[in-house]
């Protein structure tokens, strides 16, 4: 001991400090050090009674084996406390609960949120004047523009740039050098010195280099900024009356149907909205159809007077000129007949009748004769041609019967018995039916009548056949005595009266000429031609 | 003729003699006198205080209780007591008393544990009578008479859009101002006359909002064509478009001071282009619904929204966030206004029309009385606010008082329905003398105020409702 008490005042002053943790020579450093104390657990030997309970217990070591006591140095191990979501009560400066916390919880400390009864209320109406409704003057309004900005200009930039990447290498800027005193201080921090000087320099960007990541994939929205307390009362109840007004009944269309619903005719109509509108009808439609109907009506009366009166007119004059004819005549009559003219007043009645019909007559063959002077035609229109016989008719080569009448049916179409089972013939595909019938019928006059085909003699006649066959220049005036004059000609054959005479019998004999006279009789008889 | 005069001896003194003796005479005259003031008139000092105590305190003679000697509890009392109508003057009283008290002597304030275990300094019971009155006084609402304004009337009719006519703003100068419409055109028309200056085509959809710029020869315009154009108005020609939005751009606006324009649209989201870059600095998130609206101002907050989810957004433009959300409104508010010269603003909603404060978005009040889909909302320095309904009605209103002084319905052009009646866009002319309403009916119509009105013919009345509690 005394030696090393000798040594030490004999050798120089150490230039290192040694670093023992010396009690002393630590407690003695820190009453110089800026940050004063730190609680240290009891050295080694000393922790009789002593528990370490925090953290900051434990100092800058672990657990103590020889302290019998669970221990979680820096909170390792301990057993995973309940996790509440329920936030620390804060007091405002004036001691009340600050209740806004829970709504304003994800917000930063800029955020107004409006929570209160108070934000809802009306205000009472301040003044113009009023210091709080005055805009914030030039000064004010210019930095915040300023700020704005800056910082709008430099998102643009970023985003700019971003786009236009392969520029040039930005110069960097000169390093920069920082004082820095640390906190913590003592010998075995930075060797003992009280400050540090920090060299800052920027991190050389390539400026060929492409971009680091990726910046196109898509991942899912971020929740949404927590919800404002709603500053309104709650939306009036619906009752159920007003519920009933805004009912809309689901449509039902006249023209598409695309789940094939059947839906009855009224409720597809229903929509219409034809029960809705009360279609009103102007007066005036009926009052026109009136009116036109009476001026119909007695336009009619009013043609119907006139032609009337022009008929009586017409007649007055017809009889008058009649009579002057029939005065004409008479006097012309009188003139020829003026000396035959005594009555012979006979008595018998016979006589009379016989006399009587001759005159008649007479007129009747002066009359026709004076129609035929004066109007050939006429007297051809004048003789009825359904008097005639056929006979004659077919001599006299008078038109066929004038097909006429309204209600002309194709004989075809009687006499058909088609019923059910028309068009399907049991299966029978293979049968050729389709004339099933003969396409004119057989029995008409007109099959047994030879036709001559139209154009027969066209190179006798040339084209104007059918107009030279229809002239009727060479119908004669008269026709035969006897001829039946009611059956047209063409029709069909002649028809043969009934042999009254028995001449064909004659003749049929004549020509024959044989010995048995009787016995062919029978044949002969039967026999018509 | 006096000739019997006396005659007393004249004796001859020279001239320094008698100008010494008048100079003598004159000094004893006035030498008891000399520096005094003159003696003070009763009359006249009398009259004078009269006429001071009058001219300085006269008003306040009445408003000023005789119980102000106690301090503190009696005014309250009297405050509560009190009825509405009153000049707004008594707030005059509280700073006498207050004053009082504090000539006595004040005492220290002493800290204790509040309810809530916070150390809190207590109120003495003077500062809680002080509170008290305060609190008292501000219960009793003071209810201003509204100032009586003219009505305005139509005096004009343009009509020479094909489609309703969705948008309109005016240009710095007055000299024009320029529509957009649903037939796709934008329309330049002379303010004086009326007359059609200039059409503009190039959107392929309806045109939502026209905005002209006061900084820039510019006009910017926007429409259901997802689109934002840039127009040149020295070559009458599209210069730059901001391509962007992902559905239908219903709003518009310019920021006043910065070089940057915001739209809104259907997307639920407002755009921030920077106007030389076309670049979309930011993407104003938050609604869940079609914005409908956007405002830009030079102040706190600098731009603000209106959106279909019934809430309204002020923004905090250099961080791109939301600085409040008001969700006051039950409807969707598809119409926001700023006051001119207040720093204040107006919301509407089919449910009411609501007065917020900037910058943080504090409700003043609720001006009630247009019950319909509000579509545009107007307001002047003068403090008239014009709203325009999706039926076609106009109302206006006292900006302070929220007083309703004319409402009226335009009849629509010959050959329109009735039922095409809409106003789609209000504004007032940069001299706030002219209002312009962009109609459904595809006219402009335009409203001056009469000048043959007076106060007897159209007369005010307001009938406010103090008592009765409202729903909000």
């Amino acid at each position: 001991m005394s030696v090393a008490a000798g040594l030490r005042q004999i050798l120089p002053e150490p230039t290192q400090q040694s670093f023992d943790e010396d009690v002393s020579v630590t407690h003695k450093e820190r009453t110089s050090a800026l940050v004063a104390t730190r609680k240290e657990p009891p050295p080694y030997g000393a922790r009789a009674g002593y528990v370490p309970r925090t953290v900051a217990d434990f100092g800058d070591g672990g657990a103590f084996p020889e302290i019998h006591v669970a221990q979680f140095p820096l909170g390792m191990g301990k057993p995973k406390s309940k996790k509440s979501n329920a936030l620390a009560v804060h007091l405002d400066q004036d001691g009340n609960v600050k209740y806004d916390a829970l709504v304003k919880q994800g917000h930063g400390d800029s955020r107004i949120v409006h929570s209160k009864f108070s934000d809802l209320v009306p205000k009472e109406i301040l003044d113009e004047s009023d210091s709080s409704l005055q805009k914030p003057d030039q000064e004010k309004l210019d930095e915040n523009t300023q700020r704005t900005r800056d910082a709008l200009e430099k998102i643009c930039n970023d985003k700019i740039s971003a786009s236009m990447p392969g520029q040039c290498a930005k110069k960097q800027a000169p390093a920069q050098y920082i004082r820095y005193t640390p906190s913590e201080q003592g010998q075995g921090y930075a060797g003992g010195a009280k400050q540090r000087i920090i060299r800052m320099v920027e991190v050389q960007v390539d400026p060929m280099e492409p971009p680091r990541f990726r910046t196109n994939k898509k991942i899912p929205r971020g929740p949404p900024s927590p919800p404002a307390p709603v500053m309104h009362s709650p939306t009036r109840k619906i009752t159920q009356k007003e519920q009933l007004e805004w009912r809309i009944p689901p449509a039902i269309s006249n023209w598409k149907n695309p789940k094939g619903y059947t839906i009855p005719l009224d409720k597809r109509l229903a929509a219409d909205g034809r029960g809705l509108q009360s279609t009103h009808i102007n007066e005036n439609f009926a009052k026109l159809s009136e009116a036109l109907y009476i001026a119909d009506r007695k336009a009619r009366e009013a043609v119907e007077m006139r032609s009337q009166v022009e008929k009586k007119i017409a007649n007055k004059e017809k009889e008058g000129k009649e009579t002057e004819l029939r005065e004409l005549a008479k006097a012309a009559r009188a003139k020829r007949s003026g000396l035959a003219k005594s009555p012979k007043k006979e008595d018998d009645e016979e006589v009379r009748e016989r006399d009587e019909i001759r005159k008649q007559r007479h007129e009747q063959r002066k009359r026709e004769h004076n129609i035929a002077r004066a109007a050939p035609g006429k007297q051809k229109e004048l003789r009825s041609l359904e008097d005639r016989d056929i006979s004659e008719q077919v001599a006299l080569g008078l038109p066929a019967k004038k097909s006429g009448g309204d209600a002309l049916f194709d004989q075809r179409l009687f006499g058909t018995s088609k019923g059910m089972d028309t068009g399907f013939d049991h299966g029978n595909d293979e049968a050729y039916n389709i004339y099933d019938k003969p396409w004119r019928s057989e029995t008409t006059l007109s099959n047994h009548l030879y036709r001559p085909p139209k154009n027969r003699d066209l190179d006798t006649y040339g084209d104007d056949i059918e107009e030279i066959a229809k002239q009727k220049r060479f119908v004669p005036d008269k026709g035969f005595d006897g001829a039946d004059p009611s059956a047209p000609r063409g029709s069909g054959p002649v028809q043969f009266e009934q042999d009254i005479f028995g001449v064909d019998e004659l003749l049929a004999d004549v020509k024959r000429g044989s010995k048995r006279g009787t016995d062919r009789e029978d044949k002969d008889s039967k026999r018509r031609r | 003729m006096s000739a019997e005069v006396e005659q007393m001896p004249v004796t001859k003194h020279g001239v320094h003699t008698l100008c010494f003796r008048s100079l003598k005479r004159t000094h004893d005259t006035f030498i008891s006198d000399h520096g005094c003031m003159p003696e003070p008139d009763k009359t006249a000092e009398e009259m004078k205080k009269a006429i001071k105590t009058k001219q300085e305190y006269g008003g306040l003679e009445k408003s000023q209780p005789k119980a102000a000697k106690i301090p503190g509890r009696a005014l309250a009392i009297e405050g509560e007591k009190t009825l509405a109508i009153t000049d707004g003057k008594s707030l005059v009283g509280d700073g006498d008393i207050s004053k009082q008290n504090r000539t006595e002597n004040v005492p220290t304030p002493i800290a204790r544990p509040n309810q809530h275990g916070a150390i809190v300094p207590v109120k003495t019971d003077k500062e809680k009578q002080e509170e008290k009155m305060k609190i008292a006084q501000r219960k009793a609402p003071v209810m201003p008479k509204p100032k009586w304004r003219a009505p305005w009337k139509l005096y004009r009719v343009i009509s020479g859009h094909i489609g309703w006519v969705r948008c309109v703003d005016f240009e710095p100068g007055n000299e024009w101002f320029v529509t957009g419409s649903n037939d796709r055109c934008i329309k330049i028309w002379d303010s004086a006359s009326g007359k059609l200056k200039l059409t503009l085509t190039g959107h392929i959809s309806e045109v939502r909002g026209v905005k002209v710029s006061t900084r820039h020869p510019y006009i910017f315009s926007c429409g259901q064509d997802h689109t934002v154009k840039c127009w040149d108005m020295e070559y009458n020609r599209v210069i730059r478009h901001y391509h962007g939005h992902l559905s239908s751009v219903y709003g518009l606006d310019l920021h006043p001071t910065i070089d940057v324009l915001v739209s809104v649209g259907r997307d639920a989201c407002g755009r921030v282009w920077d106007m030389r870059t076309k670049a979309n600095v930011m993407t104003l998130t938050g609604h869940t619904n079609t914005v409908a609206a956007v405002r830009c101002q030079a102040a706190e907050p600098q731009v603000i929204t209106s959106s279909h989810d019934t809430t309204v957004r002020l923004w905090d433009l250099a961080a791109g966030k939301t600085h409040c959300t008001l969700t006051n409104h039950k409807k969707s508010v598809r119409a926001l206004a700023l006051h001119p010269k207040q720093y204040s603003f107006a919301t509407a909603a089919p449910d009411n029309i609501k007065q917020w404060k900037f910058p943080d978005g504090n409700f003043i009040q609720n001006v009630s009385g247009h019950n319909a889909i509000l579509n545009a909302l107007a307001i002047n320095s003068d403090g008239v606010m014009v709203s325009g309904a999706d039926n076609g009605t106009m109302q206006w209103f006292d900006w302070r008082t929220g007083y309703n002084f004319q409402r009226y319905q335009a009849p629509v052009q010959p050959g329109s329905l009735d039922s095409e009646s809409g106003i789609f866009a209000l504004a007032f002319d940069k001299s706030e003398s002219r209002l312009i309403s962009c109609e459904g009916d595809k006219t402009i119509k335009l409203y001056k105020e009469d000048a043959e009105a007076t106060e007897e013919t159209n007369p005010i009345l307001w009938k406010p409702e103090v008592a009765r509690r409202k729903r909000f």
